[in-house]
C-alpha cells in the first residue's frame, strides 16, 4: 500500500478515471471523522455504515462532477448529510442523544482555545433541541425540509426553534 | 513415488481417423506434473480427459481416486476441479470480475456475499485486482490468461489441470505464474502442459514426455536431463553424427547424439534430454518409414 | 480563527470516543472540514475493523455485477439472484436479441391486421402464427452449446449439470417468446382462438429441439426442427385451399404427440448433454 502525497483534489480526479486505490486513499482520510460525525446525528451505528458506504459509492460515480475547489470534505459531507436525510426520509430512526448540559468549563475553554470563545458559552447554554436546530441549520447547512427530517420534527418547529435559538444567542451575546 | 493422484492407463482415443492418443500410460502424485511434448503429441486431449470433459475410447483413467465415466465420481471430481483450457472463452463484454462470478456460480457457489468474496481473493492471488472491473475485451493477452487462470483456482481444488497456461505469457508473468502455482501445489494435484522446457525445470517435480499420443517419459526432470547424459557436445560447426544441431549464442555449435571420440563434452540441460527424446523417435520413425 | 489553530489531543481522544460535549464537538467538526492536519490526528484515533468491513462493502459495491435491464426483470419477478446471472449471459436473452424478436412479431402481427379483409389476409395471418412458433427454436439454439457459449468447456468441467443450465435457460427463453408472440398477437385482427394457435406447435417444436439437441449440436437441432417446420407448414397451408391448415385440429394433435415424445426422450437421455465437446 503507498501512501500518497496528493492532495485532495487530485485524489478526486484520480477517481474519476477510475483509479480505485485513489478511492481507497480518500476513504482512508475521510471515513474516520465522517462516520463520527454522522453518529452524532444518527444513533444507529449500522445506518451509519450503510450511509458511509453509499456515500463512497456515490464519491466514485459523481467524481467527475466535482469541481476542484479545495473543498473535498465539505462536499463529502454534503453527500453524506444528504444521504443519511433520505434514509430517514423512509425510515424514521431515533436520533442521537443530545445532550442536557453542555457546561463550557474554565478548562475547556482553554483546551478548546479561541475557536468559539463567548458563542461557545452562549450556545452551552442553550437547551439541547434548540442546540440541535442551530448544528443542522447553520453548521451543517441544511434547508430547513432537511433538518425537519433530520431531528424527526415538523418544519414549522425548526423553524420557530432556528428563531428562538437567535433571539437567545443575540441576548447571550450583547 | 507416493500415492498416485492421477491414473492413465492404456488411453486410446480417435477423432475420426486421427489417432490421437495410442495407449498412453502414466501415474502422477499429488504436486506438480509437466506434460512436455510437442504439437499433436495428445497432451491437450489428455488434459481433457483429466478434466472429465472428453471420454476415451478405451483404457482407464482415475483422478483422485475416482472414475470419471462414473456419472457420481465424475460429479465429485468435478467439485474438486480447477480447469484452465487451452483457449479460454469469454464472455467479452464481461468484466473480469462478473466473468470470474459467472463461473463461480457454475461452480455451485451460490450465496452472494461469499461468492463475492472468493472472486476477490482468486483475482488478487493472480495480480489482477486492480483491473476486476475492467471488460475483458479491453485487457491485454497475458491479463486475460491470468483471469482465465483465476477461475480454475475458485475454490481453492485439490486437483488442478492447466492447459498451456504460460502460453503468451512474458518472462516475468511466467514467473509471477510459477510462483502462485507452486505455492498452492503442496497438498494438491496439477497437471499442466508446456512447450517451455525452463517451466518443467523450474516448477515440476515430475515430468511426462508425449509424442504421438503416447508417453515417451515419466520420471524426474533430472532422470531427464541424464538421458543426455555424455550425449552433448559443441564444436565449430554442425557435427556430421549429430541428431540435432544449433547455433548457440557464442558462436559454436550444440550438438545431441551420439558423440564423436574426443568430443568437447559438455553437461546435457533438460532442454537437451527432450529434444534427444523426441528427436530420437521422430528419427527412428522417419527411418523405418 | 488563526490558520495554525490545531485540535488538543486530548479533545480528539474525547471526539473519538463520542465522549466530547456538544458544543466543542460542533465546533471541533467545523474546523474539521478544514485541517487536513486535524483529520489526520483523528484517523489515527478512530481506527476500527469496521471500518474494514464498511470498505468492503464498497468494493463489492463497485465491483458486483450490474444487472442490465432483463436480469432486473428477472430479479423483480422473483428469480433468485444466480439463477438471474445465468441467464442473463444467455445470448439470446440479451435486450437486443428480445428487440429483435418483438420486432419482428410486430411487424408481422401488424401486417396480418394491414392485410385483413384483403386476399393476402389468410397468407399474412399464417406469417405470424408460423413465426410465433418457431421463435423459440431459434432462441434455443442461441442459449448453449459450442457456438454460442464461450465458456461452453469451463462449464462442463463445472459441477453445475450441463442439463439443468440448458433447461433453466430453454425455459426462460420460451416464456419470452411466448410473452412477446403473446404481446403482439393483440394487433391481430382476429381475436377468436386463432391468436392462441401458436401456443402448442412453439411448445412441441421448442421440445422436441430439445430431444433432438441430445444426438446433435443445440444449433443443428433447432436448424432442422425450425426448417422442417417451415418447409412443412408452408407446403400444407400451399397443398389445401386454408392457409392455416398447419394450425388445425389434427395438427395440433400431432404436436401434443410430439411434446410427449419429446418429454420421454428427454427423461431418458439428458443425461447427454454433457460431453458435447467440438472434436
Amino acid at each position: 500500500m503507498t501512501i500518497r502525497a496528493d492532495g485532495d483534489d487530485e485524489l478526486i480526479a484520480a477517481v474519476a478515471t477510475g483509479d480505485r486505490e485513489a478511492l481507497a486513499e480518500l476513504y482512508r482520510r475521510h471515513a474516520p471523522w465522517l462516520v463520527l460525525r454522522l453518529l452524532r446525528r444518527c444513533a444507529d451505528p449500522g445506518t451509519v455504515e450503510e450511509v458511509v458506504q453509499d456515500t463512497f459509492v456515490a464519491v466514485w460515480k459523481g467524481a467527475g462532477r466535482y469541481r476542484a475547489t479545495g473543498e473535498v470534505p465539505a462536499w463529502i459531507w454534503g453527500i453524506g448529510i444528504r444521504r443519511l436525510i433520505s434514509r430517514l426520509r423512509q425510515r424514521p430512526m431515533p436520533i442521537a442523544a443530545a445532550q442536557d448540559e453542555a457546561m463550557v468549563s474554565a478548562e475547556d475553554e482553554v483546551l478548546i482555545g479561541v475557536e468559539h470563545g463567548d458563542l461557545g458559552a452562549a450556545l452551552g447554554r442553550l437547551s439541547p433541541e434548540l442546540r440541535a436546530v442551530v448544528q443542522a441549520t447553520v453548521l451543517d447547512g441544511l434547508t430547513t425540509k432537511e433538518a425537519a427530517t433530520l431531528l424527526g420534527i415538523p418544519q414549522g418547529t425548526v423553524k420557530t426553534r432556528a428563531a428562538r435559538a437567535r433571539r437567545e444567542l443575540r441576548e447571550a451575546l450583547a | 513415488m507416493s500415492v498416485p493422484t492421477v491414473e492413465i492407463m492404456d488411453v486410446h482415443k480417435r477423432f475420426g481417423r486421427t489417432p490421437a492418443l495410442a495407449g498412453l500410460s502414466f501415474d502422477a502424485p499429488a504436486g506438480i506434473t509437466g506434460l512436455l511434448g510437442p504439437n499433436g503429441a495428445g497432451k491437450t486431449t489428455l488434459l481433457r480427459m483429466a478434466a472429465t470433459v472428453l471420454a476415451p475410447d478405451s483404457g482407464r483413467i482415475r483422478m483422485l481416486g475416482w472414475d470419471p465415466s462414473v456419472s457420481d465420481e465424475r460429479l465429485a471430481i468435478r467439485r474438486r476441479l480447477g480447469y484452465m483450457p487451452q483457449e479460454p472463452g469469454f464472455h467479452r463484454s464481461f468484466t473480469a470480475f462478473e466473468f470470474v462470478d459467472y463461473i463461480a456460480i457454475l461452480k455451485e457457489m451460490t450465496d452472494r456475499r461469499a461468492r463475492h468474496d472468493e472472486v476477490r481473493r482468486v483475482l488478487d492471488l493472480v495480480g489482477l485486482d486492480g483491473v476486476k472491473g475492467r471488460r475483458i475485451k479491453t485487457l491485454s493477452g497475458g491479463m486475460r490468461r491470468r483471469v482465465a487462470l483465476a477461475q480454475a483456482l475458485l475454490g481453492d481444488p485439490d486437483l488442478l489441470v492447466l492447459d498451456e497456461p504460460t502460453a503468451g505469457l512474458d518472462p516475468e508473468q511466467r514467473l509471477r505464474f510459477r510462483e502462485i502455482v507452486s505455492e498452492r501445489a503442496a497438498d494438491r494435484t496439477v497437471l499442466l502442459s508446456t512447450h517451455q522446457t525452463e517451466d518443467v525445470s523450474a516448477l515440476c517435480p515430475r515430468v511426462v514426455v508425449m509424442l504421438d499420443g503416447a508417453a515417451l517419459f515419466d520420471g524426474t526432470p533430472r532422470e531427464l536431463t541424464n538421458v543426455a547424459a555424455g550425449r552433448v557436445w559443441l564444436a565449430a560447426e554442425r557435427s556430421p553424427s549429430a541428431r540435432l544441431s544449433w547455433r548457440s549464442p557464442d558462436g559454436s555449435h550444440r550438438n545431441i547424439g551420439d558423440a564423436p571420440a574426443g568430443a568437447d563434452l559438455v553437461d546435457p540441460t533438460l532442454e537437451d534430454g527432450y529434444l534427444l527424446l523426441v528427436g530420437e523417435r521422430a528419427f527412428a520413425e522417419e527411418e523405418a518409414a | 480563527m488563526s490558520a495554525t489553530w490545531h485540535a488538543a489531543p486530548e479533545v480528539l481522544d474525547r471526539y473519538a470516543a463520542e465522549d466530547l460535549n456538544d458544543v466543542h464537538a460542533s465546533s471541533l467538526e467545523a474546523h474539521l472540514l478544514r485541517c487536513a492536519h486535524c483529520r489526520s490526528s483523528l484517523s489515527a484515533r478512530a481506527q476500527s475493523p469496521r471500518l474494514e468491513a464498511v470498505w468492503t462493502g464498497i468494493e463489492d459495491a463497485l465491483d458486483a455485477p450490474r444487472p442490465g435491464v432483463v436480469e432486473r426483470l428477472l430479479l423483480r419477478v422473483g428469480v433468485r439472484g444466480h439463477v438471474a446471472r445465468l441467464l442473463a449471459a444467455t445470448p439470446s436473452l440479451r435486450l437486443s436479441w428480445i428487440l429483435a424478436e418483438a420486432i419482428a412479431l410486430g411487424t408481422a402481427a401488424i401486417a396480418a391486421q394491414g392485410a385483413a379483409g384483403t386476399n393476402r389476409a389468410g397468407a399474412s395471418l399464417f406469417l405470424f402464427l408460423m413465426l410465433a412458433a418457431v421463435a423459440p427454436v431459434a432462441g434455443v439454439a442461441a442459449a448453449f452449446g459450442p457456438g454460442v457459449d464461450p465458456t461452453y468447456e469451463i462449464g462442463i468441467a463445472a459441477p453445475m449439470r450441463s442439463d439443468r443450465l440448458l433447461f433453466i435457460r430453454a425455459t426462460a427463453v420460451l416464456c419470452a417468446s411466448l410473452v412477446i408472440a403473446g404481446v403482439a398477437a393483440v394487433a391481430l385482427p382476429r381475436s377468436d382462438w386463432t391468436v392462441t394457435v401458436w401456443l402448442v406447435p412453439a411448445f412441441g417444436l421448442t421440445l422436441a429441439t430439445l430431444a433432438l439437441a441430445t444426438w446433435v449440436r443445440p444449433i443443428a437441432a433447432a436448424v432442422v426442427v425450425g426448417l422442417g417446420w417451415v418447409l412443412l407448414a408452408a407446403a400444407a397451408s400451399i397443398a389445401s385451399t386454408d392457409p392455416l391448415a398447419a394450425f388445425h385440429a389434427g395438427s395440433q394433435l400431432l404436436f401434443l404427440g410430439l411434446i410427449a415424445g419429446s418429454v420421454v426422450v428427454l427423461a431418458r437421455r439428458h443425461a447427454a448433454y454433457e460431453g458435447r465437446i467440438p472434436t
